[in-house]
């Protein structure tokens, strides 16, 4: 029992890495802001916490998919600029809403056959296309503005007995990729290949009949879509496309995967590890924000938490 | 396609960089829209602004060979602009401002190498974090503002001229003559290049790989600050965004210069020529009425394909 505890405290011999560090840091924080400051342990805050918090988790939860095959996807950023902007195009939100899939959908597609049938580096694939949809939400919206269609605002700003809709879309998200990874054969798969990146065996899985190609593609365009949910999800709550707006996202969901004790080199990981690691994150800001501190230095000191926490993670590979 | 790849000639003809290829191509395309500026002033002042960038590429050309990544360039761009025209050393001399740039790129680049050749960290992540903290305390320090002048002689330096070429271009060939030689006449250079063929049978040959990378980001940091350097220069003024997308332009320039992770055909000369095919395709994409969102696309079009025709090539043979 103590042992397990141990293990499970330690992120030792187990498939989902530290999270247990993590959840007492979040309480840490929650602990200490209740006695600092007045405004946070109401109802209203929490829930608006865990509003603010949804886009980082969603996102962060595709970007789990990826690192658990060992990769890397740094065009979330631009995916969810793109998908506001274009939800921002004016045109009936029964067009748009499947467009914004199909085209997130897409660039996964891109991103995933760059990697798989032309060899390329996970980083150097998303880096590039992280660019060239970032060059396109520029051309469609160069500064923020536009209309969003009025079922996205009423989707996310309503709230039903006194939840905020927010936290329901949450959950939904979080029981879509809890199936995925957990209750579904691709889950395994994922666990499978990555696992057998990062100890230096890439055929592993394949030996076993597994088809990493196919599976690898699939997790590149998972990613691509939860960046378009939480696309959709940032674009009710600015009521317009805003093309800067998933400015560094790619680094904040990486740091909430990896703050959640999920290994970049793939393999190991979870998802509530990497749920708590969105909620340090967005506690931090919080904080932050209540702390008076400038949004320079809180963006210089999530730089800091992402060296550190992926500076004790061991692994044997050098380089990228 | 597979034949017509494992074809000696064809085989042959891809070893070739692909920014030669694209160089030419560039050239022909400016040569028919716009002859007349191809001339030794118009093309000096054009090559001459892209320098920064052309050292930066040196420097990722030697952390690429090891088959990690330098993306923290940017930040030690900004704080470098921000040392010597924020007047927080007042009264400084040149060779002081020099000394102070190159000690801060040495500690960031060794800091860098330490994170990644010892504790092991994802290249890509250590050197981002890093510049977005240095991005983000500049901004703090300058709240968010430009600051002060830049002494008058760094400008004055950068816009002589040696026999009617620029001297930062001859600076810059200079640099990439030296990095040249360091790469192809010193033990350095060949450890380097078998950590970057195979860094496991490197180890057991008796290289010392983690020094070596730890050694290449020392000296990417170095380069960096005399991009630095070069880049306050140009620009003349303390700036809070100065130098931000010259990483990515690094790296995409180094790639097109057949410099992929670990493996080095393309040499010196093929990033080298990379580093001026973003000085001309600029120069084309404003003389075609291409803006800011068009020149981000084909950064990324760039880098994918440099990267699909090198991986493809990799995989045939």
């Amino acid at each position: 029992m103590y042992r397990s505890l141990f293990n499970i405290l330690s992120g030792r011999n187990t498939r989902q890495g530290l999270w247990g560090l993590p959840l007492l840091v979040a309480l840490l924080i929650s602990l200490w802001l209740t006695v600092q400051t007045r405004e946070f342990a109401t109802t209203e805050n929490l829930f608006n916490l865990v509003a603010q918090a949804m886009p980082l988790i969603i996102a962060a939860l595709g970007q789990l998919v990826v690192v658990l095959i060992g990769g890397l996807d740094l065009s979330v950023g631009s995916v969810i600029s793109f998908t506001t902007a274009v939800l921002a195009l004016g045109q009936p939100a029964i067009l748009l809403i499947p467009a914004v899939f199909l085209l997130a959908a897409m660039i996964g597609l891109i991103n995933g056959l760059a990697i798989t049938r032309f060899n390329v580096h996970p980083i150097i694939a998303t880096l590039s296309t992280q660019y060239i949809v970032l060059g396109i939400t520029r051309i469609l919206r160069p500064v923020s503005g536009g209309a969003v269609p009025g079922i996205v605002i009423d989707a996310v700003s309503g709230s039903l007995l006194g939840i905020p809709y927010p936290v329901f879309w949450g959950a939904v998200v979080i029981l879509a990729a809890w199936k995925l990874l957990y209750g579904s054969r691709y889950g395994l798969h994922l666990f499978a290949i990555g696992g057998g990146i990062a100890s230096g065996a890439e055929s592993a899985a394949r030996n076993f009949g597994v088809s990493d190609r196919r599976n690898i593609i699939l997790a590149y365009v998972v990613c691509s879509c939860f960046a378009a949910v939480a696309g959709v999800f940032l674009a009710g709550r600015i009521v317009s496309g805003d093309p800067n707006v998933g400015l560094l996202f790619e680094l904040d969901t990486v740091t909430a995967v990896a703050l959640g004790g999920t290994q970049l080199s793939g393999g190991i990981g979870s998802l509530h590890g990497t749920v708590i690691g969105s909620l340090v994150m967005a506690l931090l800001a919080n904080g932050m924000n209540l702390a008076n501190i400038s949004p320079f230095v809180q963006t210089a000191i999530k730089g800091g938490i992402l060296l550190a926490v992926v500076g004790l993670q061991s692994r044997k590979k050098m380089g990228l | 396609m597979a034949a017509v790849l494992a074809n000696p000639i064809a085989r042959r003809l891809l070893r070739i960089p692909p920014s030669y290829l694209v160089f030419l191509v560039l050239l022909a395309t400016l040569w028919i829209a716009r002859p007349n500026m191809l001339n030794l002033n118009i093309m000096g002042i054009f090559i001459r602004q892209i320098v920064p960038l052309g050292i930066l590429v040196l420097g990722q050309l030697v952390v690429m060979r090891v088959k990690s990544i330098d993306l923290s360039g940017g930040g030690i761009i900004l704080l470098i602009n921000y040392f010597i025209s924020s007047g927080s050393f007042p009264g400084a001399s040149l060779p002081f401002f020099v000394a102070l740039a190159l000690a801060t790129g040495l500690a960031i680049g060794l800091f860098n190498g330490f994170m990644i050749g010892n504790r092991r960290v994802s290249a890509v992540i250590v050197t981002l974090a890093v510049s977005i903290i240095l991005v983000g305390l500049v901004q703090f320090l300058s709240s968010g503002n430009p600051p002060g002048d830049v002494p008058k002689l760094f400008n004055d330096l950068y816009n002589t001229k040696f026999l009617s070429v620029p001297t930062p271009v001859l600076f810059w060939i200079l640099l990439t003559a030296l990095v040249w030689l360091l790469l192809s006449r010193t033990v350095f250079g060949r450890y380097v290049a078998s950590v970057g063929e195979n860094a496991e049978a490197a180890h057991f040959s008796g290289v010392p790989v983690q020094r070596t990378v730890i050694l290449a980001h020392t000296l990417a940091g170095l380069i960096a600050s005399i991009a630095a350097l070069v880049q306050t220069g140009s620009i003349a003024v303390g700036s809070v965004r100065v130098g931000l997308d010259l990483p990515i332009l690094a790296v995409a320039a180094t790639i097109l210069g057949g410099v992929v992770f670990g493996r080095g055909d393309g040499g010196v000369w093929g990033p080298f020529f990379g580093a001026l095919c973003f000085a001309l395709l600029f120069v084309v994409m404003t003389v075609l009425g291409i803006d800011e969102p068009g020149k981000l696309i084909a950064q990324g079009v760039i880098i994918l394909g440099a990267a699909i025709f090198y991986g493809v090539r990799v995989r045939t043979t």
